[in-house]
Order: structure tokens, then C-alpha cells, then sequence
């Protein structure tokens, strides 16, 4: 049964491209032929995977006798719940594509997209049940290029093919990471199927396993987005069309923590401390500077690229506690750890595509993607503005929406962290705690910012002025995604118990501490609670007038009188200046007769681009200490004193060390 | 019984806290020399407020009608998790703190909502603010709450309290006097008084949540404020509890439970003292020297957080 | 155990822990007023613990010291410069070269710093951790205001902190040094007070100001 639902899937996958070319031939009015018979694909997968969740025998399907090459697929708990994750998020945004792709593409267009599309989720189906390092090789490598041509098929203008050629050369180089890491594992292994990489890794030599950890960590976290290798994100995903994004956000990136988690819990069995505390420092930057970008930004899918990265940096913040806590022989809350960075995977998935989704509803019914140009779309588009607020509240991890679950498991092991018995865990990982709570309040705001700007208040333009709800298909694309939101947010124990079992394959421990049910007891009575309290709360009859609002006596508020969300996101943005540097450029001409302007302008760009941040305060770094060391011979009382303080703490540091 | 007792807990907090914002006001008035108003005038107020028009502007979504509610019933449910006479509550299990603080959060969010879809500038400067101080304060309300939850060795609310009940008064750890010192910070954010907001502004260069419940009227602004004055009674329970205790009955009988409301009461009216001195004798800091207040919160809180290792007492 | 007793055990334990928050809160300070008043608080927990050292010890020398820390520290140098602030009328916030949150940020680093330092001594030595810590952290703090302020003036303040720190930390090592090195040391710093503060007015009558990164005009 197992078997065949896989066989049929990655059978149904391969073929839809024919009868999407089929389809074409044949008239629009088979149109829904092609989406059809995908979902049905995914639908298998889902079948697949949940099926094989819950057993303990894999799934195989070994090609190797009939490719020239080392093709075989294995389908264990790890797999079944990324296969399951890829094509249940899929399945609602193929519904949506349905709509949506023709109202936005020609035919020919739309039949390419239908065409590649399948291939893309064949491929990271590839990916993630692979059992020997060629085919995963072959899926990663087909994802990038399956993806790119998506992207092309968007349009081909000069910035596009800028942002495109970035996104391929960095996927390349992490891919080449990956493939060393994979090869790095050919001296002491037979060959390269996984099962005997998994047999083999005992016989590594502690450096090797170093190497394969960094070319791992590296080559993942490339394809994952985690700082500072997230350059390619906010440029290639807004670029995709949108069912597109929504996959590659909300899917693509998952098979590199797929990869990642793949790699250090199942091939090395467990990481060094050390290896830990990389990544979890690379979570916390990730997390944090993700959150800063996006709240810089207005354009809509560019904000949510960002926060990409910043789920990404949380995720890798859970896997970096499990690493620790493996490397300290606490399997228990290891295993809370690891669960709590899949249930994040599971749940990133499912709001960021169906936050993708609505930015796509959005751009469809008003063609812009500016949120500063809308307002009001909740009154026009009634149904996509609850599903899009659903996302938000999932998203920023407030109770009763299934980020905040993941969340309280990633705290609960962060707290678990202080019955570490060395130094830097027990106040690192509590550290993080704040680090969190930082990056969520920030999540917040930004969404707050979306939300209010582009959906409540007043239109600040035509375009939002006159939009209409988008098509049935793509609403109950988002309605299901948001109903998931909700359900695992009040009702998580049943894939809790999955991703149990799942984990306890990768790290075996006695048993998992209470705090991991601890949701039971409050999540259910909060949800009826709060529910209650508004019903009674809307009872509370009041005569309603509507009237306009106080325009301190001006003869009415203007659209342009509202926040904009430059100005909603300025108070953050005025104390993180460290992390924005704009430049700023203001003209006044002409330049002889400042008190007679003909004209002013003003220019302000902002560089949130990583490499503009790392070099250059590096350079301005070593002119600093130059212009320093030039100004040792002073007069100034203040460098005297320096002088003797740092005598003061340097003595104490040496005789502090000498103990 | 213990239901009972619960569900007066939480009654108690949900319908005195208007009397809090009175007696509040009212030490206040006095310790500026005025007369003040009457203690019970926050509920003339609700009920003058409930009685009235809901007026909404003529673009407003669903969201600005429904907000207010959902900022009540958000915070009301948060209330439930705090014990104030014994240490346990109607709402309760392993990390119910980050219920609490998210709970709260929720409120915020949809306050923030309701204020930007006003249509007008206010909302927004308004929120635009909150969420500043808001981020910035959710780091050390964490933080301060870790480091006693790790002393204590409990992620339960009722459990820390419980703990902090066994122990000594003056066995008083050096965690608890930075965590308190952070708690203590947080609350003045989170609560907006007096040096972050001022709960009684008229000019919109001073006001943080004023300026978020400017567009609302009636029955919906009657909430907001009932919503605002259980948010400072929450967050006063919620301090005592944690660092102050003792009195708590320890049986669920009647004389002891009695006994603890009376000492649950000289405590809350102590901790109101206190809010009014300091509400009375510092001036509020221009919103960019908020970040720096809240800075010097989220430090101890690092402090606090170092010290459950270093130990000492 | 008597009431007293255990206050003076309560008082030796948990002073170094408000000691630390001084020192937080002097990194965070930004009025000359508002250092001197903390630095008066400081003095007066000193004092506090000297007094609880001399109840514990039973030692009459460490009551005269409390007295000469009382009336010296906590009443005399502080008024001193409080008077010498409003004669100066200098300008009342100048801004440091690190402040705000940043500065506390390194003031909770040199804590950490301090109790990283003296946790191996204080197993061996048997001296009570938290206080030697704190004596550590009031040294390096000391130090940073004198480094981290532009005004004459917190470099007097620095100074004494600095002091304070020394001070303290004697009195946790060795429980007190002889009453003779004690006069000593405070005849030490009233002479270097008074001096400073003339100083002080010299520079402000020359200058104008009190900004002492301007002094370097001085280099010619």
C-alpha cells in the first residue's frame, strides 16, 4: 500500500509535464487538467508520508540496476515527514496556482509553469527521500535549476537577470559545499548510499568529521539563508512568480534543514559542543538581523523573504540547543530541541506560504506589491484579509496560531539549558531565551506594520480603491493553509506525537520530559477562554453611527494624513541605526543661493546588503586604529588614564589566568 | 474549592481593577497636594462609556469594532494565570509564563490593529511607538522571569511562587533583587505609566497608548480601558507573587484563605503607594530615552540571568 | 542568634548585591548631581558593612573607621562637590563617549568579568565571593567613568569610586587595615579632593568649560 502511493506519487510527478503539454493541445477548457492530476500526485505523497511517520520499516525504491548510477530512494520517519511537510503545503498552493496562473500568464507561459513546476516538487521529493548521494546531488541540483527557469519565465528585464545570476552562483557554491561533504565520506565508506555512510561514519577521524560538519553547515545554510550566506534570498524569491515563491519560501529551504539535520544527527550521530554553539549563534544573528531587514522594507515580498530568514535562524537556533545538548549527553532535551525546530519547519511552511500566497491575492487584485500604495483592502478583499491576518498571527508566534507552539518548545528547551553542568551552555542558552523573546517582539512589529498599512485604514490609492476579491480557488488555496495554522496551533499534540516518534530515531532517549506537554494542559481551556470572553464581549449591545473621524478641525483627513510604513517602522529603525547604514544624499540647488531654492532634493538608499556591512566597517576598522595609534602622544588626560586603567585589568587578567 | 477560590481570584483582578486605577489616581492626587477624584470613579466612567455611542469612521473594517474585544478578552485570560491568594491558578502547566507574556503580546497586536485602522495619523503614531517598546521590552520581561524560574526550578507560574513561598524572606538571592530590579522596569513599559507613557496625556507629542485608543468611543473604549486598568492589576499580582509571596494561603481552608485576601490586599495597596510615589516624583523620558531605560532592564536581566550560575546568596 | 546578629550576617551577604546595581546605575548616569549622589549611596552601604565587620569582629578600631567612612564619604565629599557643581554651573549633561544602554552593557560585562576573576581566589582564600567581586567591579567601574566622561569633574567622582573599590576590598581581604594606614588614606584623598577641586576652578575659569578633551589644546 505504502509502497505503491510512493510509486504513484513520484509516477504522477514525472508525467504532468506531458499532460500539461497535452492539455495545451487540446484547449483551455481542459485547463484544470493539469492541477488536477498534480494534487492528485501530492495527495499520494501526503499518503505516503503519513503513512510511513507512523511505521517503523522504510519505504524503497532502488533504481540502481537500471540507471548507470547509484539512484535508490529510501523513505524513513525523516523522509516521511518532510515528504509529507513538501507535498501537503504544496497541495493548497497548486489550488491556488489554478486560478491564478491564468490570469496572470498566457498560455504558453502557463503551460511551461505547469510543465516545471511538478518537475520542482519531483525533485525536492528526490531530495529529501534520497538514500544515495547521487540522486540527492541530482535533486539539489535539478531544485536550483527547475527554480531558476521559473524564474525566467517571469521576465527576462536586466535586474532580473542581476538577482538570477547571483541566485545560481551562490546555490552552486553551496552546492559544491555539499557534494565535498558527501565526498568527504569516500575514504572510509564503500560507497556513497547512505547506508553505508551511516555504518561508516564511526571510522571518521575526528578532523574529518570537523570538515564535514563546516562543508555541511556551510553548504546548507547557504541554501537555507542563514547569515551571512542570505544574499540570494531577498533578491530571487521576489522575483519568482508567486505560487513559485511560495514554494521555494516555504519548501525549497526546509530540504536544506532537511539536509542539515540529515547530515549531523543521522550520518555523524551527533556534533561536537562547539559545532553547536556555531550554529546557534548563527540562528541568533540570523533571527535577529532577518527581523531588522524586514522591518526596513515595504515591499511586500521582499519583507517576507527576509522573515525567511529570520524562521530559518530560529529553526537553526533549536537544532543548535539539540546539537548542545547531545554533545552533553541530555538526550531528553535534546530530543525537545529537535522536535521543536521540526514542529518550526512544519509551521514556517505552512504561514510563509500562505503569507506568499496573499502577497500574490494582493498584487493580483491591485497590481502592487508596495504596501505603502494600499489600505483598506480589508473591506475589498474580505477573505483573503482574515486568511493574510491568520498568517500574521501565526507568524509573530501569538497563542492560539501554531508558531506560538513551536516557539514555547523552543523557550522550554532554552530554559532547559541552565541543568547543563559546564559554563558557557548554562548561560548561553538561557541567553538565547532573550535573544527570542527579542526577535519575536521585532516579528510584531513588522507585522503589525504590514498588516495595518495594507489592509486596514483608508486606500492611499486607486489601485487599492477598486480591488476586488480574488477567484474561489485561490481563497481556499489560503483557507487551508490558515485552517491549518489554527488547528495546529490549538490542537498540536497529534504531530507533537509523530515528530516524538521521528526523533527518538535520531536521538534515542529514555524519556522526554513533561515541559513537552506541557501545552496540553492550557492551550484548549486559553482557546475556549478567550473565544468565550469576545462572544460575550460583542453581545454588549451599543448603538453604532458611523462619522468622520477628528481632523482637529481641518475639513477632513487625507489618505496621505495615514502612517506610511517608513514612518510605522522609523522609531525602530532610528535605534538599530547600526544595523541600517542609508545613504543619504540631499541637493539643494543652487548651490550658491541656499536661501532661494529652485529645487531640493532628497535621496535616501538604504544598504542592507551584507557584503556593503561586512567590508566596510572592517576598512573604516583598520583607518580607526591607524588614526589611533597616531594619537598615542597626546596631551589628553583621558588616554593617560587609559593608559593605567587597562595596566589595572590587564595585570589582573594575567594573574587571574595564572590561577 | 479550589475552583472556587480560582474563579474568585480571577473575578477579583477582572472587576477591582477599576478600583486599583482609582486608588492609584487617588494617592496620586493627594501626594500633588489636589483633592482627586473619587476611588470609585473609573467604574462611573465604564458605565458612563457603555451606555454611550459606538462610533466608528466611515472606511473602518470589521477589525476596529472587534479589536477592543479581543484586547480584553486577551488580557482577562492572562489574568487567569496569575495566583494571588494561593499559589495556583484557573490557567496553568509547564511554560505558562510564555502564555502569560504572549497573552499580553496578543492584546498588543490587536490594540495596534484597531489604532491603524482609524484611518487617521494618531493610530499610528501610537503604534508605531507601542511596538518600539514593546520589542524592547519583551527581552528582559523574559529574562527576569527565566532567572527566577531557574532558581526556583519550575516553569510554572504557580510552581515559582510556590517555591519562593518555602524559602526565607531574608534568604533573599542576589538573582531575585536584579530580577525584581528588571521585573520592576518592564512593568512601568508594559503598563505605560509614568516615566515611559503617560496614562493621563493630552498632547499627542506624549502619548504612547493614549494616542491608540483616541479613535474609539463607547462600549469600545470602555473596554480598552477596563482591558488597561486589569493590565495594571495583572502585571501588580504578577510582581507580588513572584518576589513578594508570603501571606499566600497554604490550605485551602477559610480562615487562611481569608487571611491571604487581606494580606493580598495591604500588598497590592503598598505596591500602589509605591506606583504613585514614583509616578509623582520623576518626569516622564522623551520616547528616544526609552531604548536606554529598557537597555538598562535588559542588562540586569543579562545579570541576573549570569548570577543563577555564580550563585551566592 | 540575635536579631542583630543575623542583620549584620544579612547586611555582609546581600550588600554586594545592591553594590552592583550602583555600579549599573552609575554607567547609566548622566547629571555630575546624580554620580555624586549614587557614589553617596555607595559609601553608605560601605559604611553599613564596615559597621556589620565591627559588630561580627567585635572590633572597636572598625567602628571608628565606620565613623570616618560615615562622615567623610557619605556626608562631607558628597556635599563638597554637590556645592562645587552648583558653583561651577557648568552645563548639566554632557554626553559621554559611550552611553546609555551601551554603557550599561559594559558595566554588566566588567560585573561578569569581576565574578570570573575572583571565583578561583575566593574557593582558596575563603573570602566571601560576592564582596570581592564587587570591590573588583567598583574598581573597574571607577575606572571606565574616569575613561568614559568628558567633565573634569566625573573624573573626581571616578576617582572615588575607584577608591571605594579599594576600600572595599580590603575590608573583605583582610577585614580592615591598621586605623593608622586608614587616617592615612583618608587625609590621602581630602588632600586630593581639595586639590582637584581647585583645579577645577582654574580650568573653568581659564576655559570656560570643564570639557577636558579640550584640554589637549594645551599640547601647543
Amino acid at each position: 500500500m505504502n509502497i505503491l502511493a510512493f510509486r504513484s506519487c513520484l509516477i504522477i510527478l514525472l508525467g504532468v509535464p506531458a499532460v500539461a503539454w497535452l492539455g495545451g493541445r487540446w484547449g483551455r477548457r481542459l485547463g484544470w487538467l493539469p492541477s488536477g492530476v498534480l494534487m492528485m500526485g501530492l495527495l499520494a505523497g501526503i499518503l505516503t508520508g503519513a503513512l510511513q511517520l507512523g511505521s517503523s520499516s522504510s519505504l524503497t525504491v532502488d533504481l540502481s540496476d537500471v540507471a548507470p548510477f547509484a539512484f535508490a530512494l529510501e523513505v524513513d520517519r525523516l523522509a516521511a515527514f518532510f515528504l509529507l511537510l513538501i507535498c501537503g503545503v504544496a497541495l493548497p498552493v497548486i489550488l491556488y496556482a489554478r486560478s491564478y496562473l491564468p490570469r496572470h500568464y498566457d498560455d504558453v507561459k502557463s503551460q511551461w509553469i505547469w510543465a516545471l513546476s511538478p518537475l520542482f516538487l519531483l525533485s525536492m521529493v528526490l531530495v529529501v527521500t534520497s538514500a544515495s548521494a547521487f540522486s540527492f546531488l541530482i535533486g539539489w541540483e535539478l531544485m536550483t535549476l527547475l527554480s531558476a527557469g521559473l524564474i525566467l519565465l517571469d521576465g527576462t528585464s536586466k535586474e532580473r537577470l542581476h538577482n538570477l545570476f547571483i541566485y545560481l552562483v551562490m546555490m552552486h557554491v553551496g552546492a559544491a559545499a555539499v557534494a565535498a561533504s558527501f565526498f568527504a565520506f569516500l575514504p572510509v565508506s564503500r560507497d556513497l548510499y547512505f547506508s553505508s555512510i551511516r555504518a561508516s561514519s564511526l571510522l571518521l577521524t575526528p578532523e574529518t568529521r570537523t570538515a564535514i560538519f563546516l562543508l555541511a553547515f556551510v553548504g546548507f545554510g547557504t541554501k537555507a539563508g542563514i547569515i551571512p550566506f542570505h544574499l540570494w534570498l531577498p533578491k530571487a524569491h521576489p522575483i519568482a512568480p508567486t505560487p513559485v515563491s511560495a514554494l521555494m519560501s516555504g519548501l525549497m529551504l526546509k530540504t536544506a534543514v532537511y539536509g542539515f539535520v540529515r547530515f549531523s544527527f543521522d550520518f555523524l550521530g551527533g556534533v561536537p559542543g562547539w559545532a553547536g554553539y556555531l550554529v546557534l549563534i548563527a540562528g541568533a544573528v540570523s533571527g535577529l538581523l532577518g527581523v531588522l531587514y524586514a522591518i526596513a522594507e515595504h515591499d511586500l515580498k521582499r519583507l517576507l523573504a527576509y522573515h525567511s530568514v529570520e524562521n530559518i535562524g530560529i529553526i537553526y537556533m533549536g537544532l543548535g540547543a539539540a546539537m548542545i545538548f547531545q554533545a552533553n549527553h541530555i538526550p531528553a532535551w535534546a530530543g525537545v530541541a529537535l522536535v521543536a525546530a521540526l514542529f518550526h519547519t512544519l509551521n514556517h511552511a505552512l504561514f510563509k506560504s500562505l503569507l506568499f500566497l496573499g502577497a500574490g491575492a494582493i498584487a493580483d487584485a491591485t497590481h502592487t506589491l508596495d504596501i505603502d500604495e494600499l489600505g483598506g483592502l480589508l473591506n475589498r478583499l474580505p477573505t483573503t484579509g482574515i486568511t493574510f491576518l491568520i498568517g500574521c498571527l501565526s507568524i509573530v508566534g501569538l497563542p492560539l496560531f501554531n508558531g506560538f507552539v513551536s516557539e514555547l518548545l523552543v523557550f522550554q528547551s532554552f530554559l532547559a539549558g541552565s541543568t547543563l553542568k559546564t559554563l558557557p551552555g548554562q548561560i548561553v542558552l538561557p541567553l538565547m531565551a532573550g535573544v527570542l523573546a527579542l526577535t519575536g517582539g521585532l516579528a510584531a512589529a513588522c507585522f503589525a506594520k504590514v498588516y495595518g498599512v495594507a489592509f486596514l485604514g483608508r486606500a492611499r490609492s486607486d489601485a487599492a480603491k477598486t480591488a476586488h476579491e480574488v477567484p474561489f480557488a485561490m481563497v481556499s488555496g489560503m483557507s487551508l493553509l490558515a485552517i491549518a495554522c489554527i488547528g495546529l496551533g490549538i490542537f498540536p499534540a497529534p504531530a507533537i506525537e509523530l515528530l516524538i516518534s521521528l526523533v527518538q530515531t535520531l536521538i534515542p532517549a529514555a524519556s522526554l520530559p513533561s515541559e513537552l506537554f506541557g501545552f496540553q494542559r492550557f492551550l484548549v481551556p486559553t482557546a475556549a477562554a478567550v473565544l468565550a470572553v469576545t462572544l460575550i464581549a460583542m453581545l454588549a449591545k451599543a448603538r453604532r453611527r458611523v462619522t468622520a473621524p477628528w481632523a482637529c478641525g481641518l475639513p477632513g483627513l487625507t489618505t496621505r494624513m495615514q502612517y506610511t510604513s517608513t514612518a510605522f517602522s522609523k522609531p525602530i529603525r532610528a535605534v538599530f541605526s547600526v544595523v541600517y547604514k542609508p545613504d543619504r544624499k540631499l541637493e539643494i540647488l543652487p548651490a550658491d543661493r541656499p536661501y532661494f531654492p529652485t529645487s531640493i532634493s532628497y535621496r535616501s538608499v538604504r544598504t542592507t546588503s551584507f557584503e556593503r556591512s561586512l567590508y566596510r566597517p572592517m576598512v573604516d576598522v583598520v583607518v580607526a586604529l591607524s588614526t589611533q595609534l597616531r594619537r598615542w602622544q597626546t596631551g589628553n588626560i583621558q588616554l593617560y588614564l587609559l593608559y593605567i586603567f587597562l595596566t589595572l585589568v590587564a595585570l589582573l587578567a594575567v594573574v587571574g589566568l595564572q590561577k | 474549592m479550589t475552583m472556587l477560590i480560582h474563579i474568585l481570584q480571577a473575578l477579583l483582578i477582572v472587576l477591582g481593577a477599576p478600583l486599583l486605577r482609582g486608588v492609584v489616581s487617588k494617592m496620586k492626587a493627594r501626594i500633588q497636594r489636589r483633592q482627586g477624584a473619587s476611588i470609585w470613579r473609573p467604574y462611573a466612567d465604564l458605565g458612563k462609556l457603555f451606555r454611550k455611542e459606538d462610533l466608528a469612521p466611515p472606511l473602518a473594517s470589521p477589525v476596529f469594532r472587534i479589536a477592543p474585544r479581543i484586547v480584553f478578552s486577551a488580557t482577562v485570560v492572562a489574568a487567569l494565570l496569575i495566583p494571588l491568594f494561593r499559589p495556583s491558578a484557573l490557567l496553568g502547566g509547564p511554560g505558562d509564563f510564555l502564555l502569560l507574556v504572549y497573552l499580553l503580546a496578543l492584546a498588543r497586536f490587536f490594540l495596534v490593529l484597531g489604532a491603524m485602522d482609524g484611518g487617521g495619523a494618531f493610530g499610528g503614531m501610537g503604534g508605531s511607538r507601542e511596538v518600539l517598546v514593546s520589542a524592547l521590552a519583551e527581552a528582559p520581561f523574559l529574562l527576569g522571569i527565566i532567572a527566577v524560574a531557574i532558581v526556583a526550578r519550575s516553569t510554572e507560574l504557580a510552581g515559582i511562587v510556590g517555591w519562593t513561598l518555602h524559602e526565607n524572606f531574608f534568604d533573599v538571592s542576589a538573582v531575585h533583587i536584579l530580577a525584581f530590579t528588571t521585573l520592576a522596569m518592564v512593568a512601568i513599559a508594559e503598563t505605560g505609566r509614568i516615566p515611559v507613557d503617560n496614562p493621563t496625556a493630552h498632547l499627542e507629542l506624549t502619548m504612547i497608548h493614549e494616542a491608540m485608543v483616541l479613535e474609539h468611543s463607547g462600549p469600545s473604549l470602555a473596554f480598552l480601558e477596563w482591558a488597561n486598568s486589569v493590565k495594571l492589576g495583572l502585571i501588580m499580582s504578577f510582581l507580588i507573587g513572584l518576589f513578594l509571596p508570603w501571606g499566600m494561603a497554604t490550605s485551602a481552608s477559610m480562615p487562611s484563605i481569608a487571611l491571604s485576601v487581606g494580606i493580598y490586599l495591604i500588598k497590592m495597596l503598598a505596591l500602589a503607594m509605591v506606583l504613585a510615589l514614583v509616578e509623582s516624583s520623576v518626569a516622564k523620558m522623551r520616547m528616544y530615552a526609552v531604548p536606554d531605560f529598557l537597555g538598562i532592564a535588559s542588562a540586569t536581566g543579562v545579570l541576573a540571568v549570569v548570577f543563577t550560575v555564580f550563585g551566592g546568596k | 542568634m540575635d536579631i542583630v546578629q543575623l542583620a549584620a550576617g544579612k547586611t555582609l551577604s546581600s550588600s554586594a548585591v545592591f553594590l552592583l546595581l550602583t555600579v549599573l546605575l552609575l554607567a547609566a548616569a548622566r547629571r555630575v548631581s546624580t554620580s555624586i549622589i549614587l557614589f553617596g549611596l555607595q559609601s553608605a552601604i560601605i559604611t553599613a558593612q564596615v559597621m556589620a565587620t565591627a559588630y561580627t569582629e567585635k572590633s572597636a578600631e572598625a567602628w571608628v573607621v565606620a565613623g570616618m567612612v560615615f562622615a567623610l564619604k557619605v556626608v562631607a565629599i558628597p556635599s563638597a562637590l554637590l556645592w562645587l557643581v552648583k558653583r561651577l554651573k557648568s552645563p548639566r549633561a554632557v554626553q559621554p563617549a559611550i552611553s546609555g544602554a551601551k554603557a550599561v552593557f559594559v558595566a554588566a560585562f566588567m560585573i561578569f568579568l569581576s565574578y570570573a576573576v575572583v571565583q578561583p581566589y575566593a574557593r582558596e582564600a575563603s573570602v566571601p565571593q560576592d564582596a570581592l567581586a564587587a570591590a573588583v567591579a567598583l574598581i573597574l567601574t571607577g575606572a571606565f567613568l574616569m575613561v568614559n566622561r568628558r567633565k573634569a569633574l566625573m573624573q573626581i567622582v571616578g576617582l572615588l569610586v575607584l577608591e571605594n573599590g579599594i576600600f572595599l576590598a580590603a575590608l573583605t581581604t583582610t577585614f580592615g587595615m591598621p586605623l593608622i594606614v586608614e587616617i592615612g588614606v583618608f587625609f590621602d584623598l581630602l588632600m586630593g579632593i581639595l586639590i582637584m577641586g581647585v583645579f577645577a576652578f582654574r580650568i573653568r575659569d581659564t576655559f570656560d568649560h570643564l570639557d577636558v578633551t579640550k584640554l589637549r589644546r594645551l599640547r601647543g
